[in-house]
């Protein structure tokens, strides 16, 4: 084999895509972030960093930033909590498990743009199935909840038209899409989980469920935790579908749900402000390098919270 | 999960068919979520074989009553009141393909993820192998830049990607659609992983019998590596059916290059009234597929798209 060339032609194609498809455009992305360009017009003018100062100091980005960590700060610890909690809820019952992950699961597969669709029919405020069965439950015990009895009195929330309500409700979407993947990453870690260690932590007084849940599974599912929180963060500042199939123009009532991946779709391909999109780009790379670059780190570090 | 793992193997006897208080509420709270999360699915599919009357007034039940109703657009057409009476699962189903070319829809999607896996394979395995079995001057380096080229979501670097596809005149095509997702680092990096675990004498006993390093890729450690491009086809198919962000930039306009994402948001922006039944079936159709086959091949499915947590 030595003295063949034959490795550069098994390299040479995946190398030379790599460069071209993946490490071109972050220096394209950098460099139009520079400048003022559109697509269509023959050079572009330099503007050093006027564009990352519109980031950071406008108002429109500023509601961007706070739409995207509202969406983030929601769905990761909810949609981590939730597929934590089912995974362990799935692996101590002794019937019906894999119904519940098969059903769990389900929305994972399904086009997020199909689904979108559908949470819209089910909110809608009149023909929608969520208000509807919310009415059911006026005049029973649930009126003593003051929101709920608000609701009966004046009309249940426009889940997704109203600028206090519709930032949550997408969150809630992503929330109901990812979780399922969460639990499946949990069960997998749970399955590596060493019986004795619950023997072990018996012996040492860990009488409860609660106790033996702290000391033993936690702490072994570090490193499922780890991955399972970085993916979710990745992919819920990706979010796009969902605000694009709800609020085609715009961003939502008042830019309340103005998220980064639809920035850059308004700003670059609907009104060809590439150098602002660019430059929305470069920082939006930055966090999610930054995150990726924490889980490595804290993996090598071989993470048991302990 | 603790109970299970204490108890041990837990013996099937009568005492697990007794009523247990911890065992009823776990199962009321996952059945409440399963509710939930089923719901959106129960309003896809009961909608798809609603009439328009029984979508507004929300009665009908699951399947609607199926009374025949009139379609107004072929009254339209001036055809006879009686020819145009309609039962509603058959009207939304028909309407979906007659109204919008879904099945062009659905021919584009199957040949963009077909390609789009092909074509990763093609790119990722011979450098896979590279990477894990042979021995060459810069592979470190290689393997260096598939571990940084791992750090970049492809969606967010759509923007520049779509001007260099505009500026070669691409947008607007089949190759506008595949192209950039032609590399897979998280393939190649996965396909090394594995046949870094295959025996070097496999291969050295096939370099003795005279083959090629080429056909020791694909009659060797092609056949070895089947369950792991079993999952990574799941993963790439799964993830690139379902993919909306990147067809919505690159086609804009020409309906005969549409993916079903795309097609189905179409049908949205232009649903009135009438149209939810058939809006709904188009999402129906579209969803089925992968759903379909989840639930044949569910464990296969679940390795597929968790496949990313191996790394």
């Amino acid at each position: 084999m030595q003295g063949t060339n034959a490795h550069w032609w098994f390299v040479g194609p995946a190398l030379f895509l790599m460069v071209v498809i993946l490490l071109m455009p972050i220096g394209i992305a950098t460099g139009l972030s520079f400048t003022s360009y559109s697509l269509g017009n023959p050079g572009a003018d330099f503007v050093g960093l006027e564009n990352y100062e519109k980031i950071f100091t406008r108002s429109t980005y500023e509601k961007m930033f706070g739409a995207t960590f509202r969406y983030v700060f929601v769905v990761v610890p909810l949609s981590v909590g939730l597929g934590l909690g089912a995974a362990l809820l799935i692996n101590s019952t002794r019937r019906l498990g894999d119904l519940y992950k098969t059903i769990y699961f389900l929305p994972v597969m399904a086009a997020l743009i199909a689904m979108a669709i559908v949470w819209e029919f089910a909110f809608h405020p009149t023909i929608g199935i969520v208000n509807s069965t919310l009415e059911r439950g006026c005049g029973t015990f649930l009126e003593s909840w003051s929101w709920y009895a608000n609701g009966c009195e004046r009309g249940f929330p426009l889940w997704l038209t109203d600028r206090n309500y519709a930032i949550w409700t997408v969150a809630f979407i992503g929330i109901w899409q990812g979780f399922g993947f969460n639990m499946v990453l949990y069960l997998a870690g749970l399955t590596s989980v060493p019986r004795e260690l619950y023997h072990a932590a018996e012996m040492d007084g860990a009488q409860t469920a609660w106790d033996r849940f702290w000391l033993v599974t936690w702490p072994m599912l570090g490193p499922t935790t780890v991955f399972v929180v970085t993916i979710s963060f990745i992919r819920s500042f990706q979010v796009f579908d969902t605000v694009e199939a709800f609020y085609p123009q715009g961003g939502g009532p008042s830019k309340s749900v103005y998220v980064m991946m639809f920035a850059i779709y308004e700003k670059a391909i609907q009104q060809n402000l590439m150098g602002i999109g660019a430059a929305i780009t470069v920082v939006f790379l930055a966090f999610v390098m930054f995150l990726t670059l924490v889980q490595r780190w804290l993996i090598e570090r071989r993470v048991h919270y302990s | 999960m603790s109970e299970t793992a204490l108890q041990g193997t837990p013996s099937v006897s009568l005492a697990s068919f007794r009523f247990s208080t911890a065992e009823t509420v776990k199962h009321v709270v996952l059945i409440l979520g399963s509710l939930i999360v089923l719901l959106p699915f129960y309003v896809m599919v009961s909608y798809s074989f609603k009439s328009p009357a029984e979508i507004m007034q929300n009665t009908g039940g699951f399947f609607g009553a199926q009374e025949l109703f009139r379609d107004d657009y072929c009254i339209k057409l001036g055809r006879d009141i009686a020819d145009c009476m309609v039962t509603p699962i058959i009207y939304n189903y028909t309407t979906a393909f007659e109204k919008a070319p879904l099945l062009r829809y659905l021919v584009n999607g199957l040949v963009v993820t077909v390609s789009i896996f092909v074509i990763q394979v093609l790119v990722a395995l011979p450098c896979a192998y590279a990477l894990a079995k042979l021995r060459f001057w810069g592979r470190e380096a290689v393997f260096g830049l598939v571990l940084f080229c791992l750090l970049i979501p492809v969606h967010a670097i759509a923007l520049p990607l779509y001007i260099m596809l505009a500026k070669v005149g691409l947008t607007n095509s089949y190759a506008a659609l595949v192209v950039p997702w032609t590399i897979s680092v998280f393939g190649i990096f996965l396909m090394r992983q594995f046949f870094m675990t295959v025996p070097d004498d496999l291969i050295d006993a096939a370099r003795m019998d005279g083959m090629s390093e080429f056909s020791i890729i694909w009659n060797v450690m092609l056949p070895t590596a089947v369950p792991a491009l079993l999952a990574f086809a799941i993963f790439s198919v799964v993830a690139h059916w379902n993919d909306y962000f990147w067809p919505r930039i690159v086609i804009t306009g020409d309906r005969s290059l549409f993916t079903p994402p795309l097609g189905l948001r179409e049908f949205k922006g232009d649903a009135d009234g009438d149209n939810f039944g058939p809006m709904m079936a188009t999402a129906t159709i579209i969803v089925a597929p992968l759903i379909v086959a989840f639930l044949i091949a569910q464990r296969r499915f679940i390795e597929g798209i968790t496949l990313s947590g191996m790394k």
